[in-house]
């Protein structure tokens, strides 16, 4: 069990799945209580791999199963976990457990709901674990399409659209990221990740270290990798300018399934980038790091300014996932220690954060049927629990000392301030307009909705339900604990990262 | 004639696929065309026969690619019984698609088998000759019986104007065919292709006197193959012909004639360009046609694809879908190199079981809406799950997205493509699929996106089940594919190319 621990995560919820479709789809309680267990194993078994077996000395990864999978193409089915992905996988575990009691208030074609959820999980937490190309590829295709369908068949009024932009948009990314593995497998003879970054910072430029002898990758070579690679999961994160299927994507997904991709989905184009380009091509990404942190910094500073003009509560809360995905490209780009870590917590400081703040929108979408943020007004009269726990999400998402997103954020701008390269210093300074946009729009938008005076329309609501708390308050209470106790993240990662960033920094 | 008769058991696949046909005739005649299904029936149990006596084939041929040519024209080797495989797999499921369309008459429908069967008979001559005269002929009966199939429905207007312009096309084409046979026949003085490759009368002699006649035929012969497997520019008939069809003979069309296509094509280039013993000269010129595929690949997927992405019929989009697909081997075939040949035949033996399961489920839907109307099928989607969840997983696998056998392989056209020198062909397939993806989905969205609208569907049992089957081995390949590419390697190195 122990040393399969990845396979039973990964695999738990396609059981869970399996099960599903065996029950009728009147039975909606067992189709319920299925996914809750069948997402709560998965839970308790990475609470059990964080605090109990996790050994937090250790880089490289750990758990591993590597067996034969497709021989003649050279595929593996190879798994592990590292500091790195240990806390995304257990994020991830959270995330859709919350996200079926989150789902409680939908009730179109359950059965079919909750079997897509599963898989989605299954792509994600592959994607996580895997450490052979082929396989990580596979899973990364895997998550398209649940979440077209989730988002195409729940979703809102323009469903239809979003869903099928949100797929073309991916589908392109990967279909570039694949011309740049099979390239990567062609010259190096491996699909492995770790071998391949072993390979790259062994200095195999000079081709030394191939099979096959010749060069492998040389600057030319490594530019292209880069950039099909950089471009496949930036789609994903999203960063500027490949980020518009993101406002359609989130506005009309049902809340849920917000949650999810906000919360998991855009990390996996940061984690992809961290575990599946950078380190393979670390020449490359050296001499473009200053390209990639201009791009962090206009997704921040723009994110926001765009987020302040949006009129639709959802929008504005898809935009701010823009400014705060931006941080992490920042930091990674600095190449220090900090900047990296800072990155590292940011990913996850903003999964808690932004679903959080999808929660938030989705309460009061309930119950009025709008998200016009000038629609509403005096709110926090009728539902004072939910403006508590609001004010609570809005100043985490907006980085208040004491709150986890402040540490992340501060980490990556100090990180990236102390950046060898010093134009980072420049861009520091630029991304803090991001800031100060930051807290306008949240305030703005708290201002419009709870403050002034009561529309008559909105006197009868009720206040929050004990299930919205429910699915709230694990992710605000991280967001406190992890803004006191940062080390409760940072121990893990330590020696991962560290690893990482002798990986990148080290001179060809 | 002692030698004639100790040959007759290496065909006995044909022989028996020929006292089949007699025998759905005459029982035919003698149930007066009164229950057709119990010839349906008979035909799919000869196949069976058939099915079991190319397995013995298979493994009495043995995995060193052992080869035995008889009458001095038939080749017996893996590679042609790969395709008689994949042409009997096809018939039985077009001829289960027959017996399962429930708005085919029940009655005097005998020769719908027949004819299928003749069709078969020529594949299996087509695949397996050097012989260009005999495979003309095995082209020529496979045509014959398709123009009859595609206007089985002679009272439709549809059905006989498709017929109508495959005739039209098909003589064309084989008119094209036949003369740069002759062109070849009179410079070579052969009409044996390991004669013309070897030999004093050589091609390769030819085509050092003059280049230009041996161009000329050679680009003439690959028309005629262009068009069995419907390649730009000599695609014009497959949408008008796929729609009008009744929806079984699409499926044969789309599955079964086009690997025979292909077959007979790659036994065509191998033996005159690329076989052991060949010229030096002449297999240099098989590189050179190597690009002229290449570049044929490219305009076709580009174009097929681009033209299914305005279709609202589905038989429409799915003969545009065809034509694309046929681009994407074409990209194996223009490697003229034995891992771009195998994983050619690997994507024809993926799309055998997406395609199929496609056009079943077009079968499926033909019957409960009337119609093959992509808006026909809005809001169905919750209403045969069992149809229409295995039509996703064919939509995604004819995209090329993993987990599923489409998506194998189009990566091992893909690697190979990289691996010899068409690089640039492999980014323009990839970025293909993309298109692709966005007509594939329109049937996904039609059904599911749709408020779903209530509709009596006729139970359709084993037409689902065998929907779900292919479905279900779509994916089961696309996981673990080593059975198959063991099947496909060993069926190219039967052909004892000079080629890695």
């Amino acid at each position: 069990m122990q040393e399969h621990i990845l396979s039973w995560i990964t695999f738990l919820p396609l059981a869970g799945m399996a099960l599903i479709l065996c029950v009728p789809k009147t039975n909606t309680g067992l189709i319920k209580a299925i996914s809750l267990v069948a997402t709560g194993l998965p839970l308790v078994l990475a609470t059990w791999l964080y605090f109990g077996l996790f050994q937090k000395s250790v880089a490289g990864p750990q758990f591993v199963q590597q067996l034969d999978w497709i021989h003649s193409i050279g595929a593996q089915y190879y798994v592990g976990i590292d500091g790195l992905s240990l806390a995304l996988v257990w994020l991830t575990t959270l995330l859709l457990f919350i996200a079926v009691p989150a789902s409680f208030g939908i009730d179109k074609s359950q059965k079919a709901y909750y079997a897509l959820l599963l898989l989605l999980e299954v792509g994600i937490i592959g994607v996580f674990v895997s450490l052979d190309y082929f396989l990580f590829y596979v899973y990364w295709e895997v998550m398209l399409l649940p979440m077209y369908f989730l988002i195409g068949i729940w979703g809102g009024p323009r469903r239809e659209y979003a869903a099928i932009k949100f797929f073309l948009y991916t589908l392109a990314g990967s279909v570039l990221m694949l011309v740049a593995i099979v390239a990567l497998r062609l010259q190096s003879g491996s699909f492995s990740i770790p071998y391949l970054t072993e390979l790259a910072s062994a200095g195999a430029m000079d081709g030394s270290k191939l099979p096959g002898g010749g060069a492998l990758l040389g600057m030319g070579f490594q530019t292209w990798i880069f950039w099909f690679l950089f471009i496949g999961f930036a789609i994903k994160v999203p960063v500027f300018p490949f980020h518009t299927w993101l406002p359609d994507a989130h506005v009309q997904a049902p809340t849920p399934i917000s949650v999810i991709l906000a919360g998991i989905l855009l990390k996996l184009g940061g984690y992809g980038m961290l575990r599946a380009c950078f380190p393979l091509v670390p020449d490359a990404f050296r001499a473009n790091a200053y390209v990639l942190g201009i791009l962090g910094v206009i997704s921040i500073v723009y994110g926001a300014y765009v987020a302040l003009g949006q009129t639709d509560f959802k929008r504005m809360v898809a935009y701010s996932s823009v400014s705060h995905m931006g941080y992490v490209l920042l930091g990674v780009a600095a190449l220090t220690d900090m900047g990296m870590k800072g990155a590292a917590l940011q990913m996850f400081n903003h999964g808690t954060s932004a679903a959080v703040l999808f929660l938030v929108v989705g309460v009061i979408y309930d119950r009025a049927h709008h998200r016009d943020l000038n629609g509403f007004g005096g709110i926090s009269q009728v539902m004072p629990k939910y403006w508590a726990l609001t004010t609570w999400g809005f100043f985490a998402a907006l980085g208040l000392p004491t709150q986890a997103g402040f540490v992340s954020e501060a980490m990556t701008l100090m990180g990236a301030y102390q950046a060898q390269d010093t134009r980072f210093q420049v861009l520091v300074v630029i991304s803090l307009i991001g800031i100060v946009l930051t807290a306008a729009f949240l305030l703005w938008a708290m201002q419009r909705v709870f403050l002034g005076t009561l529309n008559a329309k909105y006197k009868d609501y009720g206040d929050m339900s004990g299930r919205e708390v429910f699915c709230q308050v694990p992710f605000l209470a991280l967001c406190l604990i992890l803004g006191i106790f940062p080390f409760l993240l940072t121990d893990w990662m330590d020696s991962s990262i560290k690893l990482l960033v002798g990986t990148l920094s080290k001179a060809a | 004639m002692s030698n004639y008769i100790e040959s007759l058991p290496s065909i006995a696949p044909e022989l028996a696929l020929t006292v089949l046909l007699c025998a759905v005739l005459v029982v035919d005649l003698l149930l007066k065309g009164r229950d057709s299904r119990k010839v349906g029936y008979l035909t799919l149990g000869g196949l069976a026969v058939i099915g079991w006596l190319l397995v013995g084939q298979w493994s009495d041929l043995g995995a060193t690619g052992a080869q035995k040519r008889v009458f001095g024209m038939i080749e017996i080797d893996r590679f042609g019984t790969f395709f008689k495989l994949f042409t009997v797999g096809s018939l039985a499921i077009v001829a289960l698609f027959v017996l399962l369309d429930r708005r085919e008459r029940r009655h005097g429908i005998g020769e719908y088998f027949l004819l299928l069967l003749g069709a078969g008979l020529g594949i299996f001559f087509m695949v397996s000759t050097s012989n260009l005269l005999l495979l003309m002929l095995g082209l020529e009966l496979l045509s014959l019986a398709s123009y009859a199939l595609a206007g089985f429905h002679k009272g439709d207007k549809r059905s006989a104007e498709a017929a109508m312009k495959y005739v039209v096309f098909g003589g064309l084409s084989a008119g094209i065919m036949l003369y740069g046979i002759s062109l070849l026949y009179g410079m070579t003085g052969t009409i044996d292709l390991a004669a013309m490759a070897s030999g004093p009368n050589s091609l390769a002699a030819q085509f050092q006197i003059s280049p230009v006649p041996v161009a000329v035929a050679i680009v003439l012969v690959l028309a005629g193959f262009a068009y069995k497997v419907s390649v730009v520019p000599f695609h014009f008939w497959t949408p008008d012909v796929y729609e009008g069809a009744p929806t079984p003979v699409t499926t044969f069309l789309a599955v079964g004639s086009k690997a025979a296509g292909f077959g007979a094509l790659l036994r065509f280039t191998g033996k005159l360009f690329l076989v052991d013993g060949a010229d030096a000269s002449i297999q240099q010129y098989g590189a050179r046609i190597g690009m002229l595929l290449a570049i044929l690949a490219a305009v076709t997927m580009t174009l097929g694809n681009l033209a299914a992405l305005r279709q609202s019929s589905l038989k429409r989009m799915l003969a545009y879908s065809s034509i694309a697909h046929a681009g994407y081997v074409l990209v194996g075939l223009a490697t003229m190199e034995s891992s771009g040949w195998s994983a050619a035949m690997f994507y024809l033996a993926a799309y055998y079981f997406m395609n199929l399961g496609a056009f079943g489920f077009v079968l499926y839907f033909e019957s409960v809406t009337g119609s093959d109307d992509i808006a026909s099928l809005r809001g169905l989607g919750a209403k045969a799950l069992w149809v229409t969840v295995p039509m996703v997983v064919f939509l995604i696998s004819l995209t090329g997205i993993p987990p599923t056998v489409g998506f194998t392989g189009k990566y091992l056209l893909f690697i190979a493509g990289v691996e010899h020198g068409y690089a640039w062909l492999a980014v323009v397939m990839a970025l293909n699929s993309v298109v692709s993806l966005f007509y594939y989905l329109r049937i996904a969205k039609a059904l599911f996106f749709a408020e779903p609208v209530e509709r009596a569907m006729p139970k359709q049992t084993t037409l689902a089940g065998s929907i779900a089957a292919l479905a279900v081995f779509t994916v089961i390949f696309g996981l673990y594919i080593t059975p198959l590419q063991e099947w496909v390697k060993a069926g190219v190195s039967s052909l004892r190319l000079s080629i890695g």
